[in-house]
């Protein structure tokens, strides 16, 4: 019989979370709004120098064991929470894509599935890197590459630079 | 009403395999069959598989050995298709991302795996309903069978909703067609599976049967119902805030993504 609850809570669960998803499917596709306002601002610098391995090589010469498992933790931390933001921006940037898929001129619809592809490969990174981090939190002297995240956050800056300017050329751009 | 041979039960099992093969013949006269090949196979296999079981049900020298075999027979290849055309929904859905397909796969057989391994898992731990081998197999089979496609089919549904994939609507409704079959089978078997009473097991097969049949009328729905077409957007300079739905382009948009775009970089 436990067996059986089990199966009926788990079919029950799944049948949820798959309609949950097509409503919202649905919702997603009948009322888009302007998505580039939920772009937050990220300090790339910032978030270079946390995953440098260059800079725990230094704390861990400089600081005490015990203390810099506190730092590294602490760092960790920080970390978690760019990669969060920088998942959010991808999943914005994929609307903003999506959006202009739709774009008449080809050129901007090709930089637009560029933008995507990007936002996607940002995502995906962004997943592995979480991971690694809490793994890391348990484990704080283990090295960790969260150096993809960086990687794929500056390529997806310049596909969306890309996008914009094809789509505004007038306006002033600082890449 | 509610009891085997009733009215309700002989409509439950012929009604929407017959609404399935109509939909078949929609599919191969308007060439939707050359779109979703897999589906359309799926739709005769498993509609004429019910319907040759509906009938060794109700033919009187149709002996009961007979009728099990027919059942394994049919169960074993409806089986098969539903996991190519699981395949071919997941190419439907992830095909279109080139930086995502290679990941999807990669995770998706490492799910199919961990499912195969709790489907045998559960299977030999569940009660047998029949001593009879050939009556309590198919039970454990669509058990095993469901468990897996909805794992699987819930692994498609949570990595388009985390990557927030458009996926086609005609690929969803599959899907979510397939999903509600699936799972609502999978909760009836288990219930079946350590239900003696013969009552009950009417009223699930009964509940299994039109879930089947809500099935086919959302496969028949996103099938048959042509989606909106998109509006393009007439000017290049149509912002990216500015969604299918939006009309005409906005300046002011356009500067706030700039802005955005710099503040991004900074």
């Amino acid at each position: 019989m436990t067996i059986a609850i089990i199966l009926v809570v788990a079919a029950l669960g799944t049948l949820i979370v798959i309609l949950t998803f097509t409503v919202s499917q649905g919702l997603q596709s009948s009322g888009r709004t302007g998505p580039a306002t939920e772009i937050r601002p990220m300090d790339v610098a910032a978030f270079r120098n946390l995953v440098d391995p260059a800079e725990d090589d230094y704390l861990r010469r400089r600081l005490p064991a015990s203390d810099f498992r506190l730092v590294r933790r602490e760092r960790l931390r920080a970390m978690a929470a760019y990669v969060q933001s920088a998942k959010r921006n991808a999943e914005v940037l994929v609307r903003i894509a999506q959006n202009s898929t739709l774009a008449a001129d080809a050129q901007t619809a090709e930089a637009a599935r560029r933008l995507e592809d990007h936002a996607h490969l940002l995502q995906r990174n962004c997943m592995f890197a979480i991971v690694k981090i809490y793994i890391a939190l348990a484990w704080p002297n283990s090295s960790l590459a969260a150096a993809p995240v960086l990687q794929g956050y500056e390529e997806l800056n310049h596909s969306a630079m890309l996008l914009g300017r094809l789509q505004n050329p007038a306006a002033t751009m600082r890449i | 009403m509610l009891q085997a041979h009733s009215y309700l039960w002989h409509y439950l099992w012929v009604a929407p395999n017959l609404y399935l093969l109509v939909l078949a013949y929609w599919m191969w006269r308007r060439g939707r069959r050359r779109n979703y090949p897999v589906f359309f196979t799926f739709a005769i296999v498993a509609s004429l598989g019910q319907l040759i079981l509906y009938a060794a049900d109700i033919i009187p020298w149709v002996s009961a050995d007979a009728f099990w075999t027919v059942l394994w027979c049919g169960l074993l290849v409806e089986a098969l298709v539903k996991f190519v055309l699981i395949g071919e929904l997941f190419e439907h859905i992830f095909g279109p991302y080139k930086s995502l397909v290679k990941f999807g796969k990669i995770l998706i057989r490492g799910v199919g795996a961990v499912l195969v391994f709790i489907a045998a898992l559960v299977a030999a731990f569940s009660p047998v309903s029949n001593p009879h081998i050939i009556v309590s197999g198919p039970h454990l089979l669509e058990q095993t069978i469901y468990l897996i496609e909805s794992g699987l089919l819930l692994a498609i549904f949570v990595l388009a909703a985390y990557f927030r994939l458009s996926s086609d609507r005609t690929s969803l409704g599959i899907c979510l067609g397939l999903a509600i079959s699936a799972c609502v089978h999978l909760a009836t078997w288990a219930v079946a599976a350590n239900n003696s009473s013969k009552e009950v097991s009417v009223l699930l097969d009964l509940l299994h049967m039109g879930a089947y049949h809500v099935s086919v009328l959302i496969w028949s729905y996103y099938l048959l119902v042509p989606e909106k077409a998109p509006k393009k957007h007439r000017d290049p300079s149509t912002g990216p805030s500015a969604g299918p739905s939006a009309g005409s382009p906005h300046e002011e948009d356009l500067d706030v993504w700039n802005r955005e775009l710099e503040r991004l970089v900074h």
